[in-house]
């Protein structure tokens, strides 16, 4: 799988290429700022890119800026997105940049190795992977009241699972229950509210996400 | 520089040179020299007039003293009328008093001198005058008063701010020491402990790394917790309009944010008012009871104002243990004002208004300021 990481701090760059190539990963470019990002992402064959929300100039958000104009440039193309914080704001403008093939995590999920290294094939493949902070913060906003209020505290840690972009087997490790009993819980979710049932993983978790964003803003 | 012209006042506590202003632009003073002229006219054809008969009586210094009069009049009173308010009346009665006197000496000498009897009216004046001088020099003028309360003003907020700064220093240092750097310590504690086991023990080895894993994962949220008290990094990012929707995104409550900011603010304003935004909709959540809330920000004509409204129960209050008095300190530094509406039952609005300018208006979200 090849992929190209652009994070302007030296001792990261070299960390996140150690790690993805101990992965087997093929690192074809590893870069330090936005344009150099955008050159290897036009001459390169990529299958996904990691890119850090702060690089020069500025060191605001330029590398999720870059994000955002390369998917535009390439409908779809893989990126995860890390930041030593999450915003929920710049969760959605990257969910809006396109379906799917999203990743938007803290630096800290690095940390654990197969974890993240999961995430990164995963959204290679197309899926949408986010972390849980910015996950639980959506669904706690709706705790309260409509009809997310009406789920079982179990269901509402489903949701949160799914909106991470975890799959059925992915689910039911994290929560240590049977995968039969997570299908069960997600039909209930569903029901509840109101979801068309997709058996594609990827679709799921755009619908779960589409209504956390659709229901909030309402 | 003209004597009409102020130096410029910072801060909206004093009003602007234009407020209540007497006419005293050039128009007038063109004006005045248009008399002069005709007078100068009117005196010739006059004289000429009165050349042509050659009475006895020389009359014509008659006109001349009423159209000097009357020139005499209007530039003493524009003379006053442009000096700095506060010593606008007095000069008005010096100028006219002196027109008077001028009157009382010039007639008496036109007509034909004799006794001197402006020796009468001269003193009255001048006592009124000299009263005018003892009142005016008991009582400091306005602009004087104005000056005192801002200078007043300026010093409390000064130590307020270096109050507050002293008191967010202290917090941040204990919180890198009591959190992140006592992580850091027992990290490399672990991370001894486990080099040494690896050769005796190596089965030991793995949960002192798990811990270790888990340790600098506490510390990476303890030290992002601290940033985000000093700068939140969305805005240095994104500015305030960002930075509150960000917060408003944040808040387990719907919450509509509406701007018209086309531009950014300056970098401490920008923090002070998101700082104050923020509060407001923690006291929103803490406080209201509210079911929906809304910020409106807006920069017009150099003021951004910043409404934070909400449906709940009402009845908040500055001073009332809200944290809202910090809010309106924080805001009084930069000459910033916080206004409270909050009826029992509700809803509140409170009003915040900044003096400030706006930077050159942003394209994208990516242009930060370098």
């Amino acid at each position: 799988m090849r992929v190209v990481i652009a994070e302007d701090l030296a001792l990261l760059r070299d960390g996140l290429t150690r790690l993805l190539e101990a992965h087997d990963f093929e690192v074809v470019a590893a870069v330090g700022d936005p344009e150099a990002l955008s050159r290897a992402l036009a001459e390169e064959d990529v299958d996904v890119a990691v890119v850090d929300v702060r690089m020069p100039p500025t060191f605001s958000n330029e590398g999720l800026v870059a994000a955002l104009a390369a998917r535009e440039r390439r409908p779809g193309l893989p990126v995860v997105v890390l930041s030593q914080y999450v915003e929920q704001l710049y969760a959605r403008e990257l969910l809006s940049s396109g379906e799917g093939a999203i990743g938007y995590l803290l630096k800290d999920r690095v940390g654990n190795v197969p974890d993240f290294v999961d995430a990164v094939r995963q959204v290679a493949r197309g899926a949408t992977v986010l972390d849980p902070k910015v996950v639980s913060a959506m669904v706690s906003r709706l705790g309260g009241s409509g009809p997310v209020s009406r789920l079982t505290p179990r269901e509402r840690e489903v949701l949160s699972q799914m909106a991470q972009g975890r799959s059925n087997a992915g689910i039911a490790a994290a929560l240590v229950v049977t995968e039969n009993a997570v299908s069960k819980h997600i039909n209930s979710i569903f029901g509840k509210l109101d979801l068309p049932t997709a058996t594609d993983d990827n679709r799921r978790v755009l619908a779960v996400l589409e209504y956390l964003r659709t229901e909030e803003s309402s | 520089m003209t004597a009409g012209q102020h130096p410029s006042r910072p801060g909206p506590r004093l009003r602007g040179p234009g407020r209540g202003a007497w006419p005293r632009g050039s128009g007038w003073g063109v004006w005045l020299v248009r008399q002069a002229a005709l007078s100068v006219v009117v005196a010739v054809a006059v004289t000429l007039v009165w050349a042509q008969a050659r009475p006895q009586y020389f009359w014509p210094r008659w006109v001349w003293f009423g159209l000097g009069v009357n020139l005499a009049v209007q530039y003493g009173v524009r003379w006053a009328v442009r000096k700095p308010r506060g010593r606008r009346g007095f000069a008005l009665q010096l100028a006219l008093s002196a027109v008077y006197v001028a009157i009382d000496v010039v007639s008496w000498a036109l007509s034909g001198g004799g006794f001197f009897w402006p020796v009468f009216s001269t003193p009255v004046v001048a006592v009124a005058l000299l009263a005018h001088a003892w009142w005016l020099q008991r009582r400091p003028p306005a602009r004087e008063r104005e000056l005192a309360e801002r200078v007043a003003a300026l010093r409390r907020t000064r130590s307020g701010v270096l109050d507050v700064q002293a008191a967010e220093l202290k917090r941040i240092e204990r919180d890198l020491h009591d959190g992140a750097q006592a992580r850091m310590v027992s990290l490399a504690m672990n991370l001894g402990l486990a080099e040494h086991l690896l050769s005796s023990k190596p089965e030991a080895v793995a949960p002192l790394l798990a811990e270790a894993r888990a340790t600098t994962l506490t510390a990476l949220e303890e030290l992002r917790t601290v940033m985000e008290g000093i700068q939140p990094p969305v805005l240095a990012d994104r500015g305030l309009v960002g930075a509150v929707e960000a917060v408003a995104l944040d808040l387990a409550l719907p919450v509509r944010v509406e701007a018209e900011v086309p531009g950014r603010l300056e970098a401490p304003v920008e923090s002070a008012v998101y700082f104050a935004s923020a509060e407001c909709l923690a006291n929103v959540i803490k406080h209201s009871g509210a079911t929906r809330a809304w910020v409106h920000l807006a920069h017009r004509a150099g003021t951004l104002t910043v409404v934070v409204g909400d449906d709940g129960s009402g009845g908040a209050q500055l001073g009332a243990g809200t944290g809202l008095t910090g809010v309106a300190r924080r805001l009084e530094v930069f000459d910033g004002t916080l206004t409270v509406d909050s009826p029992p039952g509700g809803p509140t609005r409170v009003t915040m208004e900044v003096p400030c300018a706006l930077s050159s208006p942003k394209t994208s979200p990516s242009s930060g300021t370098a």
